[in-house]
């Protein structure tokens, strides 16, 4: 059998005093799509920033696709990876931000095409053919002259999807990548992102989105004051919730 | 009035308004006036016709203008000026490159290295100027020779620092020394107005800190940095006038020059001022379009150039002289 996408036993982070994530135990495999619920400062995003080192987790075992983040274990020791290794690794972990960051100062098409050629070394004709590929994927065909200003919220959080795949990631994250959009745009960023999950694409989802949830995940994980408290199918999860947290939860947000 | 008929509009007269514009305008007359004046010089033109001597006074303009003209493109003061422009370039950019690193180190996550450029920043913004330029002026009577090895070790090879620190570089040294202090802050104000999920959003892709910085952070960074920079280059072409303490032949020393022989002092002033106002007008149109180009991105449309307002601002006279106020019309028409 082969290794999970995302393996992590007692993942630990404190900032100072404060600690974010107290020991966070889950498994999402190759292939899955994992949304992860709770309310706001439960470590749902922290969590999410440490799977590509964003942020560095202070205890606990991270795997993903079968090996440390940042770190490198050879023998019994856990060396960490130096500048250059991390991102290599990050290269292969798309990211999608609630806040878009999408670069201000590029235009769609070259938002799209910086990683390839300036990480991965594409030749430029190539990754720009592969970008206008991306762009009509994503329903934005005639956009690739716009800059982020010139786009409205959705259009802009598709162009950030279509930025990360372009990498052709193996797992890809998103951070609440709805939150910040209008009502009228959540669905058109929604509708990519379920075009991918069919695609076979390993996704895990930070979301607010109970009906996307329901209708995408193949597995909801529920998240509370740093850890996890409950995981499982979404319609069990949603339907017929078994802690009183989530039973609280759920009554706030449905 | 059956409330049918059109009704006159008009508009608020800003009295007031034309009173300051009148005070102005006469304030305006007045220096044209001083400046334009001829006053007499104390000799007097006298002519003879048919028998009949006539004297008037002979006149010369209060600034002498005509010395002003005499001076303004002459071999020296050309010469001197070539020299402040050279001088304003190669510390500019000196300071530039040095303010780049200077920032980025401040901005390091190693002490030491932060700790370094804090101290840089301020120990240069703290001294004058004109004391630190004095300063490598001197430098000789300080290191008579450079070495360059292991503090407190063997030396590899030696520079015989008076050769080396001529007039030009010390004056050079100076000026970008100081200036680096000043485009260190510029550059990590700069650096620090780019938003922190761009380098997020970098780092996520597997861009390296240094490709980030490069082709994410410091392009964006421009907008903000480019203002004040235009400030300091013209600030610096001025500041290049203290090296005529020191005798380096720029514009103000060549003036100088001329004035201690024929001491035509404010003509000549005069003209080391045109000069410095002809470069940083060209300066600032400079400025205008290097902005316009990194404004891209940030701007839904990028302001107009000089040229297009001025065909804008033509048109749109044009148009009103065309279009009559619509409360003339009423009023004419009934």
């Amino acid at each position: 059998m082969s290794s999970p996408m995302i393996h992590a036993v007692g993942v630990r982070k404190s900032y100072g005093m404060i600690d974010v994530l107290r020991g966070v135990t889950m498994s999402v495999a190759r292939g899955e799509v994992a949304c992860l619920i709770g309310p706001s400062g439960s470590g749902k995003s922290t969590f999410l920033r440490c799977i590509n080192h964003l942020e560095k987790h202070d205890a606990g075992v991270l795997n993903v696709d079968g090996s440390f983040v940042g770190y490198e274990q050879r023998g019994a020791k856990l060396y960490e990876l130096n500048d250059k290794e991390i991102c290599a690794e990050r290269a292969r972990i798309g990211m999608v931000f609630q806040r878009f960051n999408l670069f201000a100062h590029l235009t769609a098409l070259e938002n799209i095409t910086l990683g390839p050629i300036r990480v991965r070394g594409l030749d430029e004709k190539v990754a720009i053919a592969r970008a206008r590929e991306l762009l009509d994927r994503v329903g934005l065909r005639d956009r690739d002259g716009n800059y982020p200003s010139q786009l409205s919220g959705g259009q802009q959080q598709r162009v950030a999807i279509a930025r990360a795949l372009a990498m052709d990631p193996k797992l890809m994250l998103f951070d609440e990548p709805t939150s910040a959009l209008d009502p009228e745009l959540v669905g058109e960023v929604l509708d990519v992102m379920k075009d991918l999950a069919h695609s076979g694409m390993s996704m895990i989802v930070v979301t607010h989105e109970m009906g996307f949830a329901r209708e995408v995940a193949d597995q909801v994980i529920f998240m509370d004051e740093g850890i996890v408290v409950e995981a499982g199918a979404p319609e069990q999860m949603l339907s017929q919730p078994r802690s009183p947290r989530l039973v609280n939860f759920l009554s706030k947000v449905l | 009035m059956n409330g049918d008929e059109p009704l006159e509009v008009v508009p608020v007269r800003h009295y007031r308004q034309w009173l300051a514009a009148a005070g102005v305008a006469l304030g305006a007359a007045m220096l044209v006036h001083a400046l334009l004046a001829k006053i007499p010089t104390g000799l007097w033109n006298c002519v003879t016709t048919h028998g009949q001597r006539r004297c008037s006074p002979v006149l010369q303009w209060r600034f002498h203008w005509d010395v002003v003209s005499q001076y303004f493109t002459t071999g020296p003061i050309l010469r001197g000026l070539l020299m402040t422009i050279e001088l304003t370039v190669l510390s500019m950019v000196a300071g530039i490159l040095i303010g780049i690193v200077v920032a980025v180190m401040r901005l390091s996550r190693n002490r030491l290295l932060s700790s370094v450029a804090w101290s840089y920043t301020w120990f240069f913004r703290g001294t004058p100027v004109l004391v630190q330029l004095i300063f490598w002026f001197n430098i000789a009577a300080l290191f008579p020779t450079l070495g360059f090895g292991i503090p407190f070790g063997t030396v590899f090879f030696k520079v015989n620092v008076l050769s080396v620190f001529t007039k030009f570089v010390s004056v050079l040294v100076a000026l970008a020394l100081n200036e680096g202090a000043y485009m260190s802050e510029i550059v990590r104000g700069g650096i620090l107005a780019v938003d922190e999920g761009q380098v997020e959003a970098a780092s996520s892709l597997g861009l390296t800190r240094l490709q980030t910085m490069r082709l994410v952070v410091l392009p964006q960074a421009m907008r903000v940095i480019i203002p004040p920079t235009g400030n300091e280059v013209i600030s610096m072409l001025k500041t290049t006038s203290l090296a005529s303490t020191v005798a380096l032949g720029e514009l103000l020393m060549s003036v100088e020059h001329v004035y201690n022989s024929t001491y035509q002092v404010i003509p000549l002033l005069i003209v080391a001022s045109l000069w410095y106002i002809v470069i940083s007008t060209v300066l600032s149109v400079g400025q205008f379009y290097v902005e316009r180009h990194y404004a891209k991105g940030s701007l839904r449309t990028p302001p107009p150039t000089p040229v297009q307002r001025l065909r804008a601002d033509l048109s749109g006279i044009g148009r009103k002289l065309r279009e009559r106020p619509s409360f003339l019309r009423t009023a004419t028409s009934r």
